[in-house]
């Protein structure tokens, strides 16, 4: 009688990876990949949110999307908020990283205060920032009017320039600790034997900055800019709180417009376009992202 | 007792509605389905756009009297907002984790679920807390088009009425309250001033700027439909309106332009604005946040563009309805009912006194529900917020004459109309455009 030879313990240990990486590889698909594809199919769809029930349209979603005045408003709108409150973030973040890596009084309590913006959950923090810029009663204008600076209280939410540039602003004092913490931890790994020769050659404080600091600082940088580029462009609850999207649909980001499609009109199909929209730059963002991070790995 | 209705073929008086619909909750109690505990207890979900802390205390109560007479029932209540609830409903309605009883969201809103099959149908609900004790045609906002009621109102809501100080009219030598555009233009004029400001109208986009300014379409003689539901925006009205509109803006205050219904109760509550646009909340607010002005604040029939054009006031029938994926439904039924007991009622209606008039005739003539402070003191005003919701209209009823309009929660949610506001008040843009790229998004609502 025939029977099949053992096998090869190269072949045994195959099929335990593939029974240890499962478990793994399931949760992928029911997190990552499920919803993936389901956002995808559900765009081709014409579905009503309440009852999920809808027809087939196939790319006429799409077709509409791209005609669409409405999406193009939205990623303009995207656009300017996240690079916008991203620079904004940079700089006060990078300002402050400096500073707190100085010897400063109460630089344990320093270094933990300035993260509070960021650990503050986005609901409380709009409810304070809409009361500080409320027309009325709004420290803000109580502030500008008595220094004399204006003579009626400024409409900071509800016009333009001043909405995009108030979410912009809110955004930045909210984030900009993420940036404080990464690059503290980096300025703090740079040598001081680098300060002290360039010192000894002559260099001036904003000379160190520029060429020890700032190239030290680069990778580090880039990959700050990315995550955070990643996180703003997909920046929701901030910017409905704030502005609702208004004045008309001046501050509405394509998440806003994603919540609007889904939920206020009801149809889930575009909604899910929309997002696909979405995912395809956000998508741009990480490889972008990951390239940088393996070069960084191999260098 | 002649409190009867016809279901399926036959009569029932009130009472009997009422044993069927206790008879049915006790068998789905001892059966057991979804929202039951181990122990056998039901627990159904209340949610409601108004959860004011009197109301709370209110509802409390009357879920205290429910419990107290139906062992084995919890009810919880959760608390959504006005902007909010079509968000809501539409992430549990997609769910299936829907509440047992709704209250307060616009007849509209009703109106655009049943039509899906969202809603149940609710005429015993209506027959079991007596038909005929509603004022009549109270609820002729919520037949649908197949002739069922899909819920009804927990009360009447005057929602834009005028509100004005009658200390800062004489202060301005302004002897009658203002009843065409002209005169409410001009008396804001006079009023403002000192830091007080003329109005603070809605400009911002939400639901508020949409709902109101419905009305003042209404006010200056057209409508955003026709009786059978054709789009009729693209009207003189429309563009007297947001004529209208855009010149009261150096009136309102700065802020005005992202203002919703808080702002507006806020602004004329506090001082800082001569004449306000609300419901009757305003009395018990100025009761308690500023009684300085208490004796100098009226209200009227909002302002119109001429005499000759009748009066339009917006209500928005806050309704009771029940999903029909709940489950218990037999139960949710009997809490519904029990939400009309004047022992439970009239408290509900003192925690918001004015601002939610009864729906009940016999309840309306209750000396109990005359016995209040506010109601007291400011009997007129009641009087007249309760007449003009009683006839009030809102998007999905724009007049008697109207079909349901089973499209305007989704109307007023696109946020389309107050768009079509901004777009001239704030942007200045040609009204023609604005008008025309509103009718297009109306068209599109209407088809989907």
């Amino acid at each position: 009688m025939h029977s099949d030879p053992p096998p090869s313990l190269e072949k045994r240990y195959a099929r335990i990876g593939v029974v240890l990486i499962a478990p793994t590889v399931l949760v992928f698909c029911a997190v990552i990949l499920y919803p993936l594809i389901s956002a995808i199919y559900l765009s081709l769809f014409s579905i009503y949110t309440p009852t999920l029930a809808g027809e087939w349209v196939g790319v006429d979603n799409y077709t509409a999307l791209l005609a669409s005045g409405d999406f193009w408003n939205a990623a303009l709108n995207t656009l300017i908020w996240t690079v916008g409150t991203l620079m904004l973030q940079l700089v006060f973040g990078v300002a402050m990283a400096l500073l707190l890596n100085q010897s400063i009084v109460f630089q344990s309590l320093a270094r933990s205060l300035v993260l509070f913006p960021y650990f503050l959950s986005t609901v409380v923090a709009v409810l304070v920032w809409r009361w500080l810029f409320n027309d009325l009663y709004g420290i803000l204008n109580h502030v500008l009017l008595i220094a004399g600076l204006i003579d009626a209280p400024v409409n900071w939410l509800g016009q333009m320039p001043n909405a995009m540039i108030s979410i912009i602003l809110v955004g930045a004092w909210k984030y900009f600790p993420f940036v404080v913490i990464v690059v503290l931890a980096r300025l703090q790994s740079i040598p001081e034997q680098l300060y002290e020769a360039a010192t000894i050659d002559g260099a001036g404080p904003f000379q160190r900055f520029t060429d020890i600091t700032l190239p030290q600082l680069r990778d580090v940088l880039v990959v700050v800019v990315l995550l955070r580029a990643i996180w703003d462009f997909k920046e929701f609850d901030l910017i409905y709180l704030m502005t609702g999207g208004g004045p008309v649909r001046a501050t509405q980001t394509l998440s806003l417009l994603v919540y609007e499609e889904a939920f206020r009109l009801n149809r889930m199909g575009m909604a899910s376009t929309y997002a696909v929209a979405m995912m395809l730059v956000l998508l741009g963002f990480t490889l972008v992202y990951l390239r940088q991070t393996n070069r960084l790995e191999e260098g | 007792m002649t409190d009867w209705l016809s279901i399926e073929g036959r009569s029932i008086t009130r009472r009997d509605a009422l044993k069927h619909l206790a008879a049915a909750g006790l068998a789905t109690a001892v059966g057991g389905c979804g929202g039951t505990d181990e122990d056998g207890t039901i627990t159904l979900r209340w949610w409601s756009t108004q959860g004011a802390p009197a109301q709370r205390a209110a509802y409390r109560t009357q879920i205290d009297l429910f419990e107290a007479a139906h062992p084995g029932v919890r009810v919880v209540f959760e608390a959504m907002s006005d902007e909010g609830y079509a968000t809501q409903l539409a992430a549990a309605f997609a769910s299936g984790e829907v509440p047992h009883l709704i209250t307060h969201m616009p007849s509209f809103a009703v109106q655009g679920y049943y039509a899906h099959g969202l809603i149940e149908p609710f005429d015993d609900v209506i027959e079991a807390i007596g038909a005929d004790e509603f004022y009549p045609g109270a609820n002729d906002v919520y037949r649908a088009a197949d002739g069922r009621y899909v819920g009804t109102s927990i009360g009447n809501t005057a929602a834009d009425m005028l509100w004005i100080r009658r200390d800062l009219m004489e202060r301005a030598e302004i002897e009658a309250i203002p009843e065409t555009w002209d005169e409410l233009r001009a008396a804001c004029r006079a009023m403002q001033g000192g830091g007080i400001y003329g109005a603070p109208l809605p400009y911002g986009l939400n639901s508020a700027n949409s709902l109101t300014f419905i009305g003042f379409i209404h006010r200056a003689g057209g409508s955003v439909f026709t009786p059978d539901l054709e789009i009729a925006l693209d009207q003189q009205a429309t563009y007297d309106a947001l004529e209208f509109y855009r010149s009261m803006l150096e009136l309102c205050p700065p802020g005005a332009t992202g203002y919703s219904w808080g702002e507006m109760l806020t602004s004329f509550v506090s001082g800082a604005t001569a004449t306000g646009l609300y419901a009757g909340r305003v009395l018990a607010n100025v009761a308690a946040q500023n009684p300085q002005i208490a004796d100098s604040i009226t209200c009227a029939l909002y302002p119109r563009m001429s005499r000759d054009i009748p009066a339009w006031t917006y209500n928005d029938f806050p309704c009771v309805c029940i999903p029909s994926a709940a489950s218990n439904k037999a139960e949710a039924k009997l809490f519904a009912a029990s939400l009309f007991d004047p022992a439970g009622y009239i408290p509900q209606l003192h925690a918001a006194p004015g601002h939610v008039l009864p729906v009940l005739e016999t309840v309306a003539e209750n000396p109990a529900y005359r016995d209040n402070e506010i109601i007291d003191r400011y009997p007129q005003e009641i009087d007249l917020m309760a007449s003009a919701a009683a006839q009030g209209y809102n998007l999905g009823f724009e007049t008697t004459a109207h079909q349901p309009n089973t499209k305007a929660g989704e109307i007023i949610a696109s946020n389309a109309i107050a768009e079509m506001v901004q777009r001239v008040v704030l942007n200045d843009e040609n009204p023609q455009a604005a008008v025309g790229n509103t009718v297009t998004r109306l068209e599109e609502i209407m088809r989907s």
